[in-house]
């Protein structure tokens, strides 16, 4: 079944299209909560949110767009809510607390990877302290076209649709992003 | 083009965001300027590095997402299914009722009436004597409806009354209607928070077969979630194994599937690895399969032969 079949049938109350759909995206939906929030649980509420929202809505989803975009323009309206929440109150802290006692927060997000040599290991660290820092430094919509593009993939283009704003808007947004990146981790390069 | 203007458009022309005209420039400059040519490496660099910079999302948090969202689902899916069902009532039944359903109608309001009227405190001088009479009652099915010549209406009709029970878990009367309504029919809601609270009384065999049951044969995937959650203590004994087992095989909802084998994988038993090798012929959803291979892995079984 195609896509746009599947979410025809999810819109009639098939519940098992709409599961397809889920599984179509939300493993991405989740990275793309968890690379911008840094955060499990808020990603976790983020996910949860987002396809709630899309349950309740898909009824007015109309083919005017693609569903992904529509899709992201969820997920990413509401990270942006958080992160600009944050922003106000300065709450995000470069340490999380574990049951391992307190970490790194990229660490913490970071644990799956496999460990190298120890100087190798202290130096992956520094580099992701100081990329955490760097992306820190970006407004709310720097990091979010920045992740669409560079962690997403996604084009300009639609992340300007996403966004409801334009591609020159979006590429002026990873403009300042990418140069604000290059100026934080120099020391690397 | 200058050196300047080159070196601002370099990272849109790595990600191939820039125009043809716009990337044919940036690349006859860079085929003559080794100053730029060098930021360019530098960029590319940049961006291998960031790679480092990339959140990975564990399969824990993604099951958790998967479970926790299905549940939301269901819980979403009763709301809305009984906003549907109440607005169809009110629709078929009061704003436009058949023609046959309005003389009906009239002596369900007159029945109604008399009842509401009973309902009223003992003391409205309106009511008189008529509110001493028996508790409120929901009219079942009104079975006859006639007049004499008096002008004197007959209604006869059946009533159901809600009974309220209190008490603790230990009162058997609790204990025997919660294991009923863990079971009952027309409401998963019902069935949800019935079993919610027989979850802290697994010791009890007869609670456990309850909520095995609701596991294997509920047509509500949250409430055979809630019912999989609420044996988690009791997954190495035997029959809870086999019913975990059998959810893990045969239900059609992935979120039960998932937390099935997020149980199964924690017990090291023969049996778990014969239905987790059984599994890798049949499932699809990446997640489980990883599990499953994880961990049969762990319990050093092959994945091909069961």
């Amino acid at each position: 079944m195609d896509e746009a079949a599947t979410i025809r049938a999810a819109q009639a109350g098939d519940a098992e299209a709409f599961e397809r759909l889920v599984r179509s995206y939300d493993q991405q939906v989740l990275r793309l909560a968890m690379n911008l929030l840094r955060d499990s649980e808020d990603a976790h509420d983020v996910y949860q949110e987002t396809f709630l929202r899309v349950f309740r809505n898909l009824g007015n989803f109309r083919f005017d767009c693609q569903f992904s975009t529509w899709l992201y323009r969820i997920a990413t309206n509401l990270c942006l809510d958080l992160l600009r929440k944050r922003k106000v109150r300065r709450t995000e802290q470069a340490t999380v607390e574990t049951d391992e006692g307190v970490v790194d927060r990229l660490e913490a997000v970071a644990e799956a990877r496999p460990a190298g040599d120890p100087q190798r290991a202290a130096l992956n660290r520094e580099l992701r302290s100081s990329i955490e820092h760097a992306l820190a430094g970006l407004t709310p919509r720097e990091r979010l076209v920045f992740e669409l593009r560079h962690y997403q993939g996604m084009r300009l283009k639609e992340i300007g649709e996403t966004l409801g704003s334009s591609e020159e808007a979006a590429k002026n947004c990873l403009f300042r992003a990418t140069q604000k990146m290059r100026q934080a981790l120099g020391e690397f390069l | 083009m200058s050196c300047q203007e080159v070196r601002d458009l370099i990272p849109l022309y790595l990600y191939g965001e820039l125009s043809f005209d716009e990337e044919e420039r940036v690349e006859q400059h860079l085929a003559s300027c080794a100053a730029c040519s060098a930021e360019r490496a530098r960029c590319e660099k940049l961006t291998a590095l960031l790679g480092e910079g990339e959140a990975q999302v564990s399969a824990e948090l993604l099951a958790r997402c998967r479970r926790d969202l299905a549940a939301a689902l269901a819980k979403e899916r009763r709301r809305r299914g009984f906003l549907t069902a109440a607005r169809g009532i009110w629709q078929r039944w009061v704003v436009s009722p058949p023609m046959w359903m309005r003389p009906v109608g009239a002596v369900a309001m007159l029945t109604l009436g008399f009842f509401g009227a009973r309902m009223l405190p003992e003391d409205s001088a309106a009511l008189g004597p008529l509110a001493r009479s028996s508790p409120p009652a929901v009219v079942g099915r009104v079975r006859l409806v006639d007049t004499n010549s008096s002008g004197e209406v007959r209604v006869q009709y059946e009533e159901i009354r809600p009974r309220e029970l209190r008490g603790s878990f230990q009162d058997e009367r609790i204990r025997r209607l919660l294991l009923a309504a863990a079971s009952d029919p027309t409401d998963p809601g019902v069935r949800v928070e019935s079993i919610d609270l027989l979850k802290d009384r697994t010791a009890d065999a007869e609670v456990r077969r309850a909520l095995i049951n609701a596991l294997r044969t509920d047509e509500n995937a949250g409430v055979r979630l809630k019912a999989l959650e609420a044996l988690r203590p009791y997954a190495h004994d035997p029959e809870t194994r086999q019913a975990l087992a059998q959810a893990l095989l045969t239900d059609k909802h992935a979120g039960v599937r998932i937390a099935a084998v997020d149980l199964l994988a924690d017990v090291k038993e023969p049996d778990v690895a014969g239905a987790l090798q059984q599994l890798l012929h049949q499932e699809e959803d990446q997640y489980i399969r990883q599990r499953s291979l994880k961990a049969l892995a762990e319990m050093k079984a092959s994945y091909g032969t069961f």
